[in-house]
């Protein structure tokens, strides 16, 4: 080991804990400074958010180093990377694993906290000091959280010659990119969080605040979209399965604060332009931020598994729970004491801009509330002790479809409501062009695909996609007066256009396109599968693919590939070739599967290579997916548009200054003028005050569920135990031969008379293996065991017996698993205890152990045998 | 000791289960289950998106290449080649393994919460905003003018608004 590399790793080490020294100081002066006016105090924000940064990207820095050096003496670098790894994923390797996530994490957060003190020269000192402290305070909780659960500079000693590698499924650039933008956008909220409190700390929001907040915001926002797109995208092209949403916990945790940081991007416009909304507004933020906290939580604290959580540890879960408690728990009760006071002022109707952006806030925030209540519902009826369900992709389908609908509709018509009071009327008749568009595409959908639920669904997503393009479109037209005046003119507006209107238009221009992506390719996605051999060709769609041949032991830099060769034509013209394989990466030795694409941007034929059939032959699964490209670049659009309205001189950090000045005594005047009403405003707030409590209420309850639920996976309880629905119920219908010479057939009819132990197991089941010595002791307490052997071949098993001993009364062969299925068996090894009637009247999922035996086995056969 | 062992041992089984997921572009079917009749198929398909595999994380049987998972396409095929309609089929599931295994979960008194809950939420959210909307109407001082006070707009808006008016 080389003397000035080793020093690597200690100096990332103690730059961070140096960090974390100076986010104390941050998160404590300017604080107390702010409190009590004291300016030199409140001036100690901007250094040392400034020191913060040069600090933690040095740890970070070095991190990252060490990675690409392949620095083995570090556990993180060993457990994560290998030398063969290419470049670029031993950079992206960095957060490819949970501690280097939450360096990244922190990372993030410290860039917020820079770009805070750069712009924010020009922010009320007050405000921007609470601000700067509460950043503060969110970077002290998660780099002690690094410290102390999750050090990535950890060393080892001897450092082995080379690393374990990187998962395969991660070398991938869609995957490699998503995390950063994922925390770009989760981080990103905790600006508005901060200014959240610390306008409750302040007690006052106004537009100013609110124009401060709204970048922020769109910032965390696009990158959120991008990270959720990216994640869905990388899920499509990689786990072969045609779809690109599965509703699994960990998306729901990045869809959760996107649809509440959608409200909130919206609400604050409320805020900024009529000065409303505010309490609710800050209420959102809290929200946002407090969800993005929740989806770390849900995914790193093994509370839920997942597909797609690679790192996850109880001790950890348990911190994370802590850091959520006290910042969500501490902002609501924050909240409960100081919204009451926060004044809304501009006054509305229900038909009004105001109107239009609360419904759309109403109805995302019940979106974010089911996503929540589906991934956590199972978890609550499990901990009540009502058994284990499910909530999967049919139920969220169900619910959100109808849910959003409304607020498609809406989505057209809300701009085109005037501030304070609408005409939906008249709304209606400048839509009159787009709602003839949308009913032509339903029609002409519903008659091209025939009436079935399939095209009526299309029928519904194409419409709307089509009435929110179209829509978005006469919005625009309106607004730059096209065909209404010459077309220079048109021009000329559209030039001036405020560059946060056109941000709006082309964003609901892209959720247009998006749902017509969601609507076809859920519509109309086909498949073949088939078993192809070299010249074998296929018909899907009308496209023609053939099957070429597979080219073995290709050689990929870290991997061995099987590539196969299809020819997609049409008509007898060429149009791509597609080469999916199969690969083995050698570190470590995991095999994986790549699909091939290829697409018009209308629609996108996706091949998938299978086993080979061991007679020239190859399973290949081929799709169609009509619209699914309008998807991805529905979602650049919707990032796109948000990039725009950043470019909004109003929207320009640091912009403000000139524009500020004057606003900010207006207000002041306007709060100072309005005196009375002010307090004439007091009195009916008064009887409502609990229910600023309710979010601390249901805040509390959610917390002390979790640490239920925390401390039972801490004592070893495992969420994915299902509990059996065949306990008390007779033992099945079955009837299978024996294993051996000297056996007999074993049927449900053997059952009766005396208490026996079914076991279910196989000499490929590594568990078996455990528990077999068990039986014995069963066997010694007097119960008959009858083994039945799942799935397994006769000689493995007859091998398995000699090498172990045979404790069985009488072996079964279940070749097929069929009695298995019909006993209620998902894995072996499992055991059935079976009263004299043939009753099934205890099941133990998993290795025997000598703790259920004596505890529970033993006592429930002598009870029976009575 | 024993209980950690027991972890241990299911900590094995859970990795392996996890080494199916990871194992990227999945083939779950296999063409050799493709029932001929394409009616029934589609049918099972439909089935096999609402049955969840048992060993994995949330997958249904159709996207699973789990062991059981292919068992249970089979099984379903089977049952529906045997005349069993949809419900028939999925109930045969359920009687083994629970309603665990179905993705969209029966409407009783366990999930009453789960189906009601998010219109209870939209109705609430609805009925709150409203109600913060009539609040800040409410608060709207809204008196007729005193007599001084039209006296003082007559005087500002002069005599034609003030004859139109009577």
């Amino acid at each position: 080991m080389i003397k000035g590399q080793a020093v690597v790793a200690e100096i990332g080490l103690f730059a961070l804990i140096l960090a974390l020294l100076v986010s104390a100081v941050q998160s404590v002066v300017p604080l107390v400074g702010a409190q009590r006016g004291e300016t030199a105090l409140m001036n100690v924000d901007r250094p040392a958010a400034f020191a913060q940064f040069c600090l933690v990207s040095i740890s970070f820095g070095a991190l990252v180093w060490l990675h690409v050096t392949s620095d083995f003496s570090v556990l993180n670098v060993v457990n994560n990377s290998h030398t063969d790894k290419p470049l670029l994923y031993k950079i992206t390797g960095v957060w490819g694993n949970h501690e280097g996530s939450m360096m990244l994490w922190t990372m993030i957060l410290v860039i917020y906290g820079m770009a805070v003190s750069v712009f924010g020269s020009n922010l009320p000192p007050g405000l921007r000091a609470r601000a700067l402290s509460v950043q503060g305070m969110i970077g002290f909780g998660f780099m002690l959280f690094i410290l102390l659960t999750s050090n990535p500079f950890i060393r080892v000693d001897p450092a082995p010659l080379n690393g374990n590698g990187l998962n395969p499924l991660l070398q991938d650039p869609g995957l490699a990119f998503h995390p950063p933008f994922l925390y770009l956008g989760y981080v990103g909220f905790s600006m508005a969080f901060s200014f959240a409190i610390a306008a409750l700390i302040e007690g006052r929001v106004d537009a100013a605040w609110a124009r401060w907040v709204r970048p922020w915001t769109l910032v965390a926002w696009c990158a959120l979209t991008l990270g959720v797109a990216m994640g869905s995208w990388w899920s499509y092209y990689t786990l072969g399965w045609g779809g690109y949403w599965a509703w699994d916990p960990v998306e729901n945790a990045s869809l959760m604060p996107w649809l509440a940081g959608t409200a909130l991007l919206h609400s604050s416009i409320v805020v900024e332009k009529r000065d409303t909304l505010k309490s609710w507004t800050i209420f959102l933020a809290i929200v946002t931020f407090s969800l993005s906290l929740l989806g770390t939580f849900l995914v790193r604290s093994g509370i839920l598994t997942s597909v797609h959580s690679f790192a996850n540890d109880p001790a950890r879960g348990t911190f994370i729970l802590t850091l959520l408690a006290t910042v969500t728990g501490g902002s609501f009760a924050l909240y409960a004491f100081r919204a009451p006071k926060l004044k809304g002022g501009g006054l509305f109707t229900l038909v009004s801009r105001e109107g239009g952006l609360l419904f759309n806030n109403v109805v995302l925030s019940v979106a974010a509330c089911t996503v929540l209540l589906g991934t956590l519902y199972p978890l609550f009826v499990d901990a009540l002790g009502l058994g284990k369900i499910s909530v999967g992709p049919p139920y969220f389908n169900r619910v959100m479809i109808p849910l959003m609908v409304p607020l498609f509709i809406l989505v057209s018509i809300g701009p085109f409501f005037s501030w304070k009071r609408g005409d939906w009327r008249e709304a209606l008749m400048r839509l009159r062009f787009a709602a003839v568009v949308t009913a032509i595409t339903v029609i002409a959908t519903l008659v091209a695909a025939g009436l079935s639920s399939h095209s009526l669904a299309a029928a519904l997503g194409l419409g709307l996609g089509a009435w929110l393009i179209v829509g978005s479109a006469t919005e625009w037209a309106g607004r730059v007066r096209l065909f209404r005046t010459p077309l220079a003119d048109s021009l000329r507006r559209s030039i001036h256009m405020p560059r946060a209107a056109w941000g709006m238009t082309i964003s609901h221009f892209g959720v247009g396109v998006v749902l017509i992506g969601v609507a076809g390719s859920m519509a109309w996605q086909t498949e073949q599968l088939q078993i192809m051999h070299p010249g074998d060709s296929l018909t899907i769609a009308g496209y023609e693919i053939e099957f070429m041949g597979v080219q073995e032991n290709v050689a990929g830099p870290n991997y061995v590939s099987t590539r196969a060769k299809f020819i997609e034509s049409r008509d007898g013209h060429f149009i791509a070739e597609l080469t999916p394989e199969r690969r083995m990466y050698t570190n470590p030795p995991q095999p994986l599967s790549t699909v091939a694409i290829h697409t018009n941007f209308v629609s996108d034929i996706y091949a998938v290579l299978g086993d080979a059939d061991g007679r020239g032959g190859y399973v290949a699964h081929v799709y169609h997916t009509p619209l699914v490209p309008w998807l991805w670049v529905g979602a650049i659009i919707m990032v796109f548009g948000g990039l725009v309205s950043l470019t909004d001189r109003h929207h320009r950090v640091g912009a403000p200054l000139r524009r500020l000045a004057p606003r900010t005594v207006q207000s002041t005047r306007a709060a100072g003028g309005a005196g009375p009403s002010a307090t004439a405003a007091t009195k009916p707030q008064a009887a409502s005050g609990w229910s600023y409590m309710l979010p601390l209420v249901g805040f509390v309850v959610l917390a002390g569920f979790f640490i239920v639920r925390l401390y039972l996976v801490e004592q070893g309880d495992t969420p994915d135990l299902i509990p059996s629905v065949m306990v008390n119920r007779p033992a099945p219908q079955f009837d299978l031969p024996p294993l051996l010479a000297s056996g007999h057939e074993f049927k449900t009819a053997d059952l009766h008379g005396k208490v026996t132990l079914v076991n279910f197991f196989a000499s490929w089941c590594i568990p078996c293996r455990v528990e077999h010595p068990m039986l014995s002791q069963v066997v010694m307490a007097g119960i008959p065991i009858v083994g039945i052997n799942y799935k397994d071949a006769p000689g493995d098993a007859t091998n398995w017996l000699n090498e172990l001993g045979d404790p069985y009364s009488n072996i079964a062969v279940d070749a097929k698993g069929r009695t298995g299925i019909d006993f209620g068996v998902y894995g072996v090894p499992e055991s059935y205890l079976i009263d004299k009637n043939g009753m099934i009247r205890y099941k133990q999922i998993g290795p025997l152990t000598q703790d259920v035996i004596a505890k529970v086995i033993v006592p429930l056969a002598r009870k029976l045998n009575k | 000791m024993i209980r950690r062992r027991n972890h241990l041992a299911l900590g094995v089984l859970a990795f392996l289960a996890a080494l199916w997921l990871v194992s990227g572009a999945a083939l779950a079917m296999h063409p050799d289950e493709i029932l001929r009749d394409p009616a029934l198929e589609a049918r099972a398909r439909s089935i096999g998106k609402e049955l969840r595999c048992l060993v994995c994380q949330n997958e249904s049987i159709d996207d699973s290449e789990a062991d059981l998972a292919h068992d249970l396409r089979v099984i379903v095929r089977q049952r529906l080649v045997a005349g069993d309609t949809d419900e028939q089929v999925k109930q045969y599931i359920v009687a083994r393994y629970g309603n665990y295994v179905l993705l969209r979960p029966p409407f009783d008194l366990e999930t009453y919460l789960l189906w009601l809950g998010p219109l209870a939420l939209l109705l609430a959210g609805g009925a709150a905003a409203f109600a913060y909307y009539r609040r800040n109407t409410e608060n709207l001082d809204v008196r007729p003018l005193s007599d001084e006070e039209s006296r003082r707009l007559d005087a500002l808006v002069g005599d034609d608004a003030a004859g139109s008016s009577q």
